[in-house]
């Protein structure tokens, strides 16, 4: 089956797009831009970073501008998922989707509605043994953006480890371990299905204590 | 040892209708095995079985209705979960009407039963089929305003919801895994 992965640049996103890999054949990733950060639906990826890791893996990225509200965020939806099954072929869709029933009800009915599977092969796993399948299988995996207390500042910047599985693991009484709520959000310099690694050159962090951003000015591809 | 039945056709599905099912029996320290639909099974061998649920595209399973037959015989304890719901109203002669229910709705429970004890329960819904009328043989538990989303084989411990209650009515699962 032909799929495509609706695709973040982050550690979930990536890792749904690793297991589909090994049964389907992806097509495309499709990235939904939303305007700003208030999105609903998707995470806030940035865009330059995303297709660096479309080139990585070798695969088009067909991507639409969504506005923040729901109803704007479902029509862009559609309207990516068209134009993917259009150019591509796609019969079915990749999500990262974990544990949020909003997100995946929305991408559930979207489906139905254009006549595509739909897949969340993350769907109500244990988030914290995800983190640790990430690192087995060689992710590498920056955070890009925490958004509350307890996560600091510090934690932006810093590669996925052991460590902060274990920090997770032992905050997830206070914050979702996937943050898929929006706690923290991440990127992927590497993981098996990248040709290249990304390497990040020229950075910074801006923000306060515990609502902090990480901002890319520089990145390229390296040889792995 | 507990039975989950795939009702998968793709086997990516499986990680999201039947994975979590496994997870939650590993939980309660149970043993279970995993066959899939078109693969004909002696129930017997199984104190419980869960027939677990699959892609809203994937209607493959309902070729293979009479793989299920034997259900009709089987002293133990079934769990159907909407593909499963499916077909144990089918092999119970039972029709599904398109019913499409995606997302969290209000559940009512209408009648006492083991494994769901409270009157009103938020349950997450994805199917486009469901029943309507209960034949004499299935006797309706819950309602989602005019679906029967969950019924009792009459005489039996057989169950099915059409709702998926490992998302946010795991107890339900705990509960059928813990029935004596």
């Amino acid at each position: 089956m032909k799929v495509c992965v609706l695709y973040s640049g982050g550690k979930d996103s990536n890792l749904a797009l690793l297991k589909a890999s090994r049964v389907f054949d992806v097509v495309c990733l499709v990235t939904l831009i939303p305007r700003s950060e208030a999105s609903y639906l998707f995470h806030y990826p940035a865009v330059n970073l995303v297709e660096l890791q479309a080139k990585a893996l070798e695969l088009p990225l067909v991507k639409e501008l969504t506005p923040d509200e729901e109803e704007g965020g479902l029509i862009a939806l559609k309207n990516v998922l068209m134009k993917a099954k259009k150019i591509y072929g796609v019969e079915g869709v990749v999500t990262g989707a974990i544990r949020s029933t909003y997100q995946a009800s929305r991408f559930q009915k979207t489906c139905w509605d254009l006549d595509l599977w739909c897949f969340n092969p993350l769907w109500l796993k244990d988030e914290v043994s995800l983190l640790r399948e990430m690192l087995t299988e060689g992710f590498k995996v920056v955070f890009t953006r925490v958004a509350g207390y307890p996560l600091r500042k510090s934690l932006v910047g810093s590669l996925l480890d052991e460590n902060t599985v274990r920090f997770f693991e032992k905050i997830r009484q206070y914050v979702n371990p996937s943050g898929e709520g929006g706690e923290y959000e991440t990127f992927v310099l590497d993981m098996p299905l990248f040709k290249k690694r990304i390497e990040l050159l020229e950075y910074e962090v801006v923000g306060s204590d515990y609502d902090a951003t990480l901002i890319v000015k520089k990145a390229r591809l390296t040889k792995k | 040892m507990i039975l989950l039945i795939s009702t998968c056709k793709y086997s990516l599905s499986e990680e999201e209708f039947v994975e979590p099912i496994a997870a939650i029996v590993r939980e309660t320290g149970c043993k279970y095995s995993i066959r899939r639909y078109y693969e004909k099974v002696n129930f017997s061998e199984f104190d419980k079985i869960i027939i677990c649920g699959t892609a809203l595209k994937d209607f493959n399973y309902l070729k293979y209705l009479s793989n299920f037959k034997p259900l009709l015989n089987y002293s133990g304890k079934v769990l159907g979960i909407c593909a499963g719901y499916h077909i144990l109203a089918k092999i119970h002669g039972a029709s599904l009407s398109k019913v499409e229910k995606i997302g969290v709705y209000e559940v009512k429970v209408v009648k006492e039963n083991p494994l769901l004890d409270k009157k009103v329960v938020r349950a997450y819904f994805l199917h486009t089929l469901a029943l309507t009328e209960a034949n004499s043989f299935l006797e309706p538990i819950a309602f989602q305003d005019r679906e029967i989303c969950m019924f009792r084989v009459r005489g039996k411990d057989f169950y099915g919801t059409a709702f998926y209650p490992e998302v946010l009515n795991k107890e339900v699962i705990v509960k059928f895994i813990e029935l004596k």
